[in-house]
């Protein structure tokens, strides 16, 4: 083993700087960070919407935080695996998160027992908001929602609908039925465990009717009839599709609908807590890298979301769809 | 449906360009390399060489990337020709026959015939989206779940008891494949079979499971040999003799055509792809072969007909990704993210708008497969060297690389462990004498059969008579009990014909 001249082995060197660093106050620590690489958590697979996201925003994060900027792909059971894996990390702000935090974070905690709570993870900025669109294929002969709804109130098992099982589209699709007094188990439905098998399944004509989340839509946009946002306001790729608030004021009933993917960039809410100088830094080197007008027209030009809403605004939107998500457990539990 | 004025332009753009150039060869490089280490697939390659495209033009960037997807796609079949131990899950059917030609020291025919094969079956799957990228589009979009339960099965029906002397034996361990298949949440949600471990949630890791069944059973059952090619003439590596394999893909065209043709299709569906593509190419040679039996003992069409459809699915993919903007599997998603990265989206108005471009993409895979010839050969050769190496070196290092790509593709221990686990159950079944390929053929097969069966019912509204309404599973249905029966038919006269010829010769 090598033994400098005090006779002091490395290993013993090492502990002692070791415990120094621990030992130093949390704010020249902070100042250090970030002092190496810094890793991007996606917990989902490569090529999705957070994927996508994760990409184009590092290398402007990486400007703002003067270290490289990797993105990580963890995925599996609908998010839960990766973030499981971010909040065991040590809270030293080298991994951040791109994901989903809603609706997966709640959704994952409901239907499928996942070991964390709502309030473990802090938003940072959500600026991507997607809502669930009903469409249909051009080839389809239904012309608007009412087209739909009258050939279900006929015979609910005149039509098929596809939806993914355990999510908002599931939920506003439910709610959708209810309120016109379709009974939900009677209708034909397809369930399709991801967004891209659902909508293509649309677009193609194989079911009747698709729920799923719009942004997605945007490059079949040619291939289908979008028929109802389940939004307050209107989409911005559909800007002539109605809102469920404007059909539900017109059939009469009070219009009710949960929000899709909230995503964006997403820390353990402990890291905040125990280390405020850390969350200070990456707090304003993500709002800078989201106003920096090279990255909005970057991440314009590949239809991804930039806005900053701030973490007050982004947190309460989070937390409001997951009481929304408890509220309607049993639908989510209920499968198809 | 060729835009003559687009293809002219094309051609110019490709021309003037040597920058369109310069990636190819590095490109079918890093994809041979990655797709031959067992367990790291294609996708994974195009992912690492992704952020690198970024300083290039759109062009070459694309170029580049789709020499890495040309590359990977034959790489895999190397390790699977070589030591039955498919490097990517598009490869499974190439061990069927190309691993017992190299046991019997016909690795260099075998690997030729692969290789040229794969070529062609590149070549025709562009030459099929230059003149149809659009409705072969439109046809697959329109695939439902009646069509792809019926594919499946399909496959099922002529693989299920792959390489088994007993059918019992065989359809049990295909059972098992099935079941395993099965494990982890089913498209309604539901779980199953998780044992409340939460990375089995989206299923058992296919990959790994894969690899450790066929490493396990194939390098355990070499444990007292010296090298894999027992005679040492044999192990003599000869570029004459690859040459030879690869010209004698060029007598057997009906073979490679309608491996080619498979391929395109079912690699067009998104989801589906190469592996499942490559398991009915095979099982369809092997089934209209007029001698079945001689598939598995080292029959260079079953290499042939594997090698021809994991190849041409990369064209098949690329015409939903290019037409539909939808992407198929993981390679594809990966050239669309780069498609991004450009600020190109990929679909229906990227076409229209730019069919020079696409174009100038199509014909610079022609020449990825002409120089796939050459290159390919190049790292054959090299690769062959493994026959020359001593087991006792070469098994540990196997499993050692195994062991890190299986790490590799899943990002944690799971990939391992289930390498692990599995290892040992593939050990125990061909020790017992059960096939460990149906195994697997159910676990590719599986998911997909139950997945699509499940949306066919939900459907059908539980009712029966609904498959009626799906004239296009009726006829793959139709055609599949054609063929069955007529196999069984020719069987049972030529088995007539030998007790005739026997008790006649008595």
């Amino acid at each position: 083993m090598l033994k400098n001249k005090t006779g002091v082995s490395r290993r013993l060197l090492l502990g002692a700087a070791g415990a120094a660093t621990l030992a130093a106050p949390a704010t020249l620590r902070a100042q250090a960070y970030p002092s190496r690489p810094i890793s991007l958590l996606v917990p989902f697979a490569t090529g999705g919407y957070n994927d996508r996201l994760a990409r184009a925003f590092a290398p402007f994060l990486s400007r703002q935080l003067g270290q490289p900027v990797t993105v990580v792909n963890r995925p599996g059971g609908g998010g839960m695996l990766g973030h499981t894996f971010a909040l065991q990390q040590p809270m030293d702000g080298y991994t951040l998160m791109i994901t989903s935090a809603g609706p997966y974070i709640p959704l994952t905690i409901l239907t499928r027992n996942a070991r964390f709570a709502v309030e473990d993870f802090w938003m940072v900025n959500l600026p991507s908001r997607d809502s669930t669109l009903m469409a249909t294929s051009r080839d389809k002969p239904f012309q608007s929602v009412t087209d739909v709804l009258d050939a279900l109130k006929r015979d609910p098992r005149s039509l098929v609908v596809g939806v993914q099982p355990a999510s908002a589209d599931l939920v506003n699709l439910t709610l959708l039925f209810r309120a016109h007094d379709i009974d939900v188990s009677r209708v034909r439905t397809v369930t399709y465990d991801g967004g891209g098998p659902a909508r293509n399944a649309t677009a193609g004509g194989v079911i009747d009717v698709g729920f799923v989340g719009g942004e997605g839509f945007l490059p079949l946009a040619d291939r289908i009839r979008p028929l109802l946002t389940f939004s307050d306001e209107r989409a911005e790729g559909f800007p002539d599709t109605p809102t469920i608030m404007e059909h539900a004021q017109q059939a009469g009933f009070q219009g009710e609908y949960l929000d899709g993917s909230q995503r964006g960039l997403v820390i353990p809410t402990r890291l905040k807590d125990e280390q405020p100088a850390i969350y200070a830094r990456i707090l304003e080197a993500t709002e800078a890298a989201t106003k920096d007008p090279e990255c909005v027209s970057t991440l314009q030009g590949q239809q991804l979301a930039t806005r900053w809403y701030g973490p007050e605004a982004s947190n309460r939107a989070y937390l409001e769809g997951a009481s929304l998500m408890q509220r309607f457990a049993d639908i989510l539990r209920g499968g198809a | 449906m060729i835009d003559l004025a687009a293809a002219g332009s094309a051609i110019a753009m490709l021309a003037g360009n040597p920058q369109a150039w310069i990636w190819m060869i590095p490109g079918l490089v890093i994809g041979l390399v990655f797709g031959a280490l067992p367990g790291i697939s294609g996708s994974m390659a195009l992912a690492l060489v992704l952020p690198a495209t970024l300083y290039m033009d759109f062009l070459p960037a694309i170029i580049f990337l789709t020499s890495v997807f040309t590359g990977a796609g034959f790489g895999g079949s190397v390790p699977a020709v070589l030591m039955g131990i498919p490097g990517t899950s598009a490869a499974v059917a190439t061990t069927f026959d190309g691993y017992p030609m190299s046991r019997q020291g016909r690795h260099n025919e075998a690997l030729g015939a692969a290789l040229i094969a794969s070529c062609i079956g590149v070549m025709l799957s562009y030459a099929v989206l230059f003149v149809l990228v659009q409705p072969l589009a439109e046809v697959v979009l329109r695939m439902g779940p009646f069509e792809m339960a019926a594919i499946g099965i399909w496959g099922l029906v002529l693989l299920g008891s792959i390489g088994s002397s007993s059918l019992a034996k065989g359809l049990f361990a295909a059972a098992i494949g099935v079941l395993f298949g099965t494990v982890g949440m089913n498209t309604a949600g539901y779980i199953r079979g998780d044992m409340g471990v939460s990375w089995l949630l989206d299923g058992v890791p296919t990959i790994p499971a894969m690899v450790g069944l066929l490493a396990a059973s194939q390098l355990f059952a070499l444990v007292n040999t010296r090298f894999i090619v027992a005679n040492e003439e044999d192990r003599k590596i000869s570029l004459p003799r690859i040459l030879a394999g690869g010209a004698s893909v060029l007598r057997r065209p009906v073979t490679v055509l309608r491996g080619a043709l498979i391929g395109a299709g079912i690699g067009a569906v998104p989801g589906v792809g190469a592996s499942i593509a490559n398991l009915i190419s095979y099982g369809e040679a092997r089934r209209s072969d007029p001698e079945p039996e001689s598939f598995g003992q080292g029959n260079v069409k079953g290499v042939m007909a594997a090698e021809a459809a994991n190849s041409s699915s990369e064209g098949g993919s690329m015409a939903t990704m290019l037409a539909l903007g939808i992407p198929g599997g993981g390679a594809t998603a990966i050239l669309l993210a780069a498609f991004a990265m450009h600020n190109v989206i990929g679909g229906p108005r990227f076409m229209d708008e730019n069919r020079d471009v696409v174009y100038a993409i199509i014909m610079s895979n022609f020449a990825q497969a002409v120089l796939l010839v050459v290159v390919g050969t190049a790292f054959v050769f090299v690769a062959s060297s493994v026959v020359r190496m001593p087991l006792r070196y070469l098994i540990p290092c196997v499993l050692v690389i195994s062991t890190m790509g299986a790490f590799a593709i899943e990002g944690s221990h799971a990939g391992p462990l289930t390498l692990c686990v599995f290892a040992v159950l593939g050990w125990l079944m061909a020790r017992n004498g059960y096939p460990v390929a149906a195994i697997v053929v159910g676990l590719l097969l599986g998911k997909l059969i139950e997945t699509e069966m499940l949306r066919a019912w939900q459907m059908a509204g539980g009712e029966w008579g609904e498959f009626l309404n799906h004239p296009a599973a009726l006829v793959i249905g139709a055609l599949m009990a054609v063929s069955l029966i007529w196999s069984a038919w020719r069987d049972w006269r030529r088995a007539r014909a030998r007790r005739v010829a026997a008790s006649a010769a008595s």
